[in-house]
């Protein structure tokens, strides 16, 4: 995976200054062909600007950004033919329907035939609305539409700005359904959120933003520590501590109430229901503790601290 | 850069706010010709029977033409500073200048587009004129018992090209201006305050700076309105509040200052909109 062939973002020491605030700070970060890349940050972190640097619409202050290896400074109009993007702010024509908005994009788009703009309506299920005003949308159909505008040239690289902004529960699940279907369709997603579950259930990898900064990146399954923490209930908690604090295999013990929290590999499990067993402990519940990425973040980004 | 020219002429073409403009522009057409109309039919009792006449005249061919094309331009350059702002301003306001541009991502295709697709629909906007026009002086001329054929010469015809011409001509430096405004200010309502407020204080300056005579007089000779003024065919309402009543210019000496006008605004705009960040 990690070969420059297969590299489609990648910032280089990308720094944004409007005035005197520091927007991006010497940001650094690749993503991968295939990849759904979660961006992450609360809000005013600097994602958008990082968005708008990679689609040309905002001029870094320094540093560079490539796309497929081009530089987005130098060969933009190359760039986007490859490119879709839904940017924060929806922007089309309130005057003209859904389907007529589209038809200007593909006017002024090379290579898109109207069977393209049935397709993408049929696809974000605006298919029947279509003829209806802009302006008489709403916003969850509003964003179906900027997503299926991202996808009239077919393409390789997809940027989203906050697509679940402002849906119901419902707008939002068909939305990331639809985005983990793209990602599994190969195509490589660049994803800005400051939603950390939909980065959970969406993204491969991601990176943290704080201030501008990234502060961790990495594998989503990795950050959250999947499958190196086990949660246990057991009928006897004080019991079960005293058994288990010599075990030199595990790394840690933390005990919530009546819920204990062990460090250790997946493959000791049967290890610990055993020691437990000949201590006369039984076992009520066994699972793999996530780390949850909400924590993570939390932490990274001392927000927590306000909560 | 034709894919996006056919993209900005669908989107106008599509929009209320351009035909609205169409039809009061064919309104004031017909305010102008039966409110003229009214006068010689009717008129004033101190007027002078040779000033009657004169307006008379304007209503018949071939003075007509002069008043279609002066008409044209008056009326134009408010309409064209309306529907040139609203065309760029509102790409900012309703965030679809992004949506463009990541489609799209060279910026003077976008400023070259827009502005080429005005001065497409200004042409079509003049053709509307002429052909309102020349309805209206049938009908006048109809009601005035005048009504002949004779005047249509090939020299006649060549005349009202050139007036069509540098009608058109005059007309462009408003839709540069307006679009500088509204790059500026990144809203429709910059374009149409820039516009208007400049076409109004400008008239306003003008007079001021023929009265106060000497050098300051000369001023005027290097602005927009005096030069347009002495390039559209004159007509019986030329006299307006807003006219310039200085030395005549030559038709070299307008076209030159209105071209290094022109392109002093586009390149300006094209600067500016290439420089400038888009955000949310």
């Amino acid at each position: 995976m990690n070969n420059n062939g297969s590299l489609v973002v990648k910032t280089s020491n990308l720094t944004k200054h409007f005035g005197k605030t520091l927007a991006v700070d010497d940001l650094n970060i690749e993503v991968y062909r295939g990849e759904v890349f979660g961006f992450l940050g609360p809000n005013g972190s600097g994602k958008s600007t990082t968005l708008g640097m990679m689609l040309g619409l905002i001029t870094p202050t320094s540093g560079r950004v490539e796309l497929f290896g081009h530089d987005v400074q130098k060969e933009l109009p190359r760039i986007l033919e490859k490119t879709g993007a839904v940017t924060e702010s929806i922007g089309f024509y309130p005057y003209l329907s859904g389907k007529e908005n589209l038809e200007y994009i593909s006017k002024i788009t090379r290579g898109i035939n109207s069977s393209r703009i049935r397709e993408v309506l049929d696809l974000v299920e605006l298919s029947g609305r279509e003829n209806d005003k802009f302006s008489n949308y709403s916003l969850g159909m509003k964003q179906r539409l900027a997503i299926a505008c991202a996808l009239l040239n077919d393409p390789e690289f997809l940027l989203l700005d906050e697509p679940t902004n402002g849906l119901d529960p419902a707008g939002m699940k068909e939305i990331r359904q639809l985005i983990i279907k793209l990602g599994h369709e190969g195509k490589t997603i660049f994803l800005n959120s400051h939603l950390l579950h939909e980065i959970e259930q969406v993204c491969n990898r991601v990176a943290i933003l704080k201030k501008g900064r990234v502060v961790i990146q990495g594998l989503t399954d990795k950050l959250m520590n999947k499958g190196n923490v086990l949660q246990i209930r057991v009928t006897e908690p004080d019991k079960a501590m005293n058994a288990l604090q010599n075990v030199n295999w595990i790394d840690s013990i933390t005990r919530e109430e009546d819920k204990l929290l062990l460090g250790v590999k997946a493959d000791k499990y049967a290890e610990i229901s055993r020691i437990l067993a000949e201590e006369h402990v039984f076992l009520t519940e066994m699972k793999a503790a996530e780390n949850k990425l909400e924590d993570y973040f939390l932490k990274m980004t001392d927000e927590g601290k306000n909560a | 850069m034709l894919d996006m020219i056919r993209g900005e002429l669908f989107k106008l073409r599509k929009r209320n706010l351009t035909w609205i403009l169409a039809v009061v522009l064919a309104a004031y057409f017909c305010l102008i010709f039966f409110a003229t109309y009214g006068i010689v039919s009717n008129p004033p009792g101190r007027m002078p029977a040779e000033v009657i006449e004169h307006i008379k005249a304007s209503l018949q061919f071939p003075k007509a033409a002069n008043l279609i094309f002066h008409t044209a331009n008056n009326i134009g350059i408010i309409l064209l500073i309306i529907l040139t702002a609203s065309s760029i301003g509102s790409e900012y306001g309703w965030g679809s200048i992004r949506q463009i541009l990541t489609r799209n991502g060279t910026r003077h295709n976008l400023v070259f587009s827009k502005l080429i697709s005005l001065l497409i629909i200004t042409f079509i906007g003049l053709v509307i004129s002429v052909i309102v026009g020349f309805i209206l002086t049938v009908i006048t001329s109809a009601l005035l018992n005048t009504i002949g054929w004779d005047f249509v010469t090939a020299a006649f015809l060549q005349e009202q090209l050139q007036n069509f011409g540098w009608t058109l001509y005059s007309l462009l430096p408003y839709i540069l201006l307006t679009a500088f405004f509204a790059f500026l200010g990144r809203s429709a309502i910059a374009g149409i305050g820039g516009g208007l407020g400049f076409f109004f204080v400008e008239a306003i300056a003008v007079g001021i700076f023929n009265q106060a005579g000497g050098w300051l007089a000369k001023i005027p000779n290097y602005l927009i309105g005096p030069n347009v003024e002495a390039i559209i065919p004159e007509s019986v309402f030329a006299q307006g509040p807003f006219s310039f009543n200085g030395e005549p210019l030559s038709a070299l000496h307008s076209s030159i200052t209105i071209a290094v006008y022109c392109i002093a605004l586009v390149l300006i705009s094209l600067w500016l909109f290439k420089k400038r960040d888009l955000t949310a």
